[in-house]
């Protein structure tokens, strides 16, 4: 490979992470968090944000509303119909090769396939279009535009800093916080190696393969997920930088009590990730995934999911205690407890530096949730999806009745799409990690403080020490 | 060394001689603590030009995630009497102490001038590559090449911690009653004493 394609690669390789993770993750988790809070408290929510189209606009779009509807209907009935034929002819039907209202077998399931997904579309642009000439021309797309206007709003915001603050660390502070948790995503990959030569071939299932390859991750580093917590490490001092340099009683003790709760849950982060590492054998990311890509402990399935070994599966419920209380947010959000600390450290910030917190602390939470995804359910490993494409278990064909199309157990695709198939994998699995994440915020109580640190130093250190020592056991048995 | 790398060393290099400056130069302490901070990542980054990944990231870990944060959080605990007084020493002093450093970093300069570091042998695994800085290679390092110091010094880190702890414990309610215990003792064993000696007292003016 040239070295301006790797840094080419390089360069487009960090761009998607920074527009997925900051540019989509971080504002969709914002406005899923407030849509979920006011659906539990029975408010409206995130939903004022609007766009206003001008009123020709909106008499355009009402002119539309009934012809609309008008082909909904149509194509519903153009696929009841070849419904019914298909029904006709599986029932009537004696010659293979017979028609209905001349349309040939394979004719109708095409027709019938086309006509439900043109009205089903017909049918919500419909809904959407009634809607919008409801709201007199305001585009709300369900409240996902408000924190795009609460980021324009956050950018020009008076940045207001306190006359007696030492105004180098009180701008240093979001910075020190928001750039690690951006970092973290350097070893992550996303989706399995690329080969760039062969992107629209079907390639083999197993094998070496010669040519020019893409590490779907920015940096290949030996460390792999030490690297990680290496520089997650340095976010703690941020907000303890932030908590002192407000001057304000209320951000000194709201810094103090972050650094404490995150230097100790820290600690049993790494170690109840430490049982991965003893059965994955491995510290780099890339190949956790293909441990699990390529282990299997049950019949008819290629791969586990580390989830699904028992050990792990305390391990996960560990972590995820962690990596909440790691991330500052309810149960564990005492350091910004608004009941008894105002806003804790952030107190004193507003403007764009508050909007880097902010960032900072969802970004960590899509950093730790997909580091969940990538060490216990498996990163882009899809079920029965290889390298050539998808091979459910077992040998078998199913003809459609009336056609000769079959679809059989094995289904090959193009690399390009396997990689895309990965991708999305990898993503739904960190949306749905995050969801479950946010579904606890607004379940659970507050803890006290002192619960919290006991939590950790008398609850999940010893825990993880233990699941540690029953993994080393376990290992040594089954090897020998 | 290549270009590339250079060019690292000489950034990360320029960084680290900043953050040490600062480190020391700062009036305000939590400034001093972020210069250490950048001092500190500056030199895992001079690890990463010399291929010590598990170094750097150990440097990282342990330097930035640990220590420094022990000192933000002591400064805040402290609150503003850590600042420092401005330097009350006069002009001469300083120039002397200025003196005697440049001097004695000049010399160590130029001892080390022309003076190449000794090649040590490859660590290879069983394949055959290089595994020098790797994890893999720290681990054959320690619990290999070293084993013996290195429990040494963790059966010596060890002794420290529970010293410490035993030190800075407070007394059990057992431990707390033979001190009072004791304590009585010693005040009943005093006014004894006083008595006697007021007798004493007593009858010499009688």
């Amino acid at each position: 490979m040239e070295l301006w394609q790797i840094i080419l690669a390089a360069l487009l390789k960090i761009g998607f992470i920074i527009a997925v993770v900051v540019g989509a993750f971080a504002p969709v988790l914002v406005w899923a968090e407030r849509r979920q809070s006011a659906m539990m408290q029975d408010r409206v929510g995130p939903h004022r944000a609007a766009l206003t189209l001008p009123g020709w606009a909106v008499d355009l779009v009402d002119s539309t509303v009934r012809p609309l509807f008008a082909g909904a209907v149509l194509c519903g009935l153009v696929a009841a119909l070849a419904g019914f034929g298909i029904f006709w002819e599986f029932v009537f039907s004696t010659e293979a090769d017979s028609t209905f209202m001349g349309v040939s077998h394979e004719g109708l399931y095409i027709l019938g396939a086309v006509a439900t997904a043109v009205a089903g579309a017909l049918f919500v642009g419909h809904k959407v279009h009634a809607g919008l000439v409801d709201a007199g021309g305001k585009v709300r797309i369900i409240g996902l535009l408000h924190p795009l206007a609460d980021a324009l709003k956050m950018i020009w915001k008076e940045d207001f800093v306190p006359p007696k603050a030492d105004k180098f660390l009180h701008a240093i502070a979001p910075i020190i916080t928001v750039i690690p948790a951006v970092l973290t995503f350097a070893v992550i990959p996303f989706s399995d190696t690329l080969f760039l030569d062969y992107l629209t071939d079907v390639v083999p299932r197993d094998g070496v393969i010669q040519g020019a390859t893409v590490p779907m991750q920015v940096a290949n580093l030996n460390v792999g997920i030490l690297f990680i917590f290496a520089v997650a490490g340095t976010g703690v001092i941020g907000a303890a930088v932030g908590g002192y340099a407000s001057d304000n009683k209320f951000s000194l003790l709201g810094g103090i009590r972050a650094a404490s709760q995150m230097v100790s849950y820290e600690v049993a982060l790494g170690l109840t990730l430490v049982p991965c590492f003893m059965i994955y054998d491995t510290l780099r990311l890339e190949e956790m995934v293909m441990w699990q890509h390529t282990h299997s402990f049950v019949p008819g399935f290629a791969g586990t999911w580390g989830i699904f070994l028992p050990p792990l599966t305390i391990g996960f419920i560990l972590y995820l205690t962690a990596a909440i209380a790691e991330t500052k947010r309810v149960p564990f959000d005492l350091p910004e407890g608004e009941s008894e600390l105002v806003g804790g450290y952030l107190t004193e910030y507003s403007g764009m530096k508050f909007g880097m917190f902010f960032t900072g602390e969802f970004v960590e939470v899509v950093a730790l949730a997909a580091i969940a995804a990538i060490i216990f359910f498996g990163g882009w490993d899809v079920p029965f999806l290889f390298r050539s494409g998808f091979d459910l278990p077992g040998e078998w064909a199913f003809t459609v009745p009336l056609t000769d199309w079959v679809i059989a157990d094995q289904i090959l695709l193009q690399h390009w799409f396997v990689v895309v198939i990965q991708l999305v994998a990898f993503l739904g699995k960190i949306i749905a990690l995050i969801f479950f994440q946010l579904t606890l915020r607004w379940s659970l109580p507050r803890f006290r403080y002192d619960q919290v640190m006991a939590l950790c130093w008398k609850g999940l250190l010893p825990l993880s020490l233990v699941l540690i020592l029953i993994t080393g056991i376990g290992i040594l048995v089954l090897n020998q | 060394m290549s270009t590339s790398n250079f060019v690292l060393f000489l950034v990360s290099g320029g960084l680290a001689i900043v953050g040490a400056i600062g480190t020391v130069a700062s009036r305000k302490p939590l400034r001093a603590a972020v210069a250490l901070l950048l001092h500190i990542i500056a030199l895992a980054a001079l690890y990463l030009t010399l291929h010590a990944e598990l170094l750097a990231a150990l440097q990282l870990l342990v330097y930035a995630g640990a220590i420094v944060v022990l000192f933000v959080f002591v400064i805040m605990l402290i609150g503003p009497a850590a600042e420092v007084p401005s330097n009350p020493r006069g002009k001469i002093t300083r120039l002397l102490s200025l003196v005697v450093g440049g001097s004695v970093m000049a010399t160590v300069s130029f001892a080390l001038v022309g003076h190449t570091a000794p090649r040590l042998p490859m660590l290879r695994n069983e394949a055959g590559e290089n595994i020098f800085g790797t994890v893999e290679g720290m681990g054959v390092a320690i619990y290999q090449q070293a084993l013996v110091p290195f429990e040494l010094v963790s059966a010596a880190l060890l002794v420290a911690i529970i010293g410490a702890i035993a030190i800075a414990r407070s007394r059990t309610p057992q431990e707390q009653a033979v001190v009072v215990e004791r304590q009585a003792e010693r005040i009943e064993l005093a006014a004894a004493r006083d008595a006697e000696l007021a007798q004493a007292t007593a009858k010499v003016g009688s």
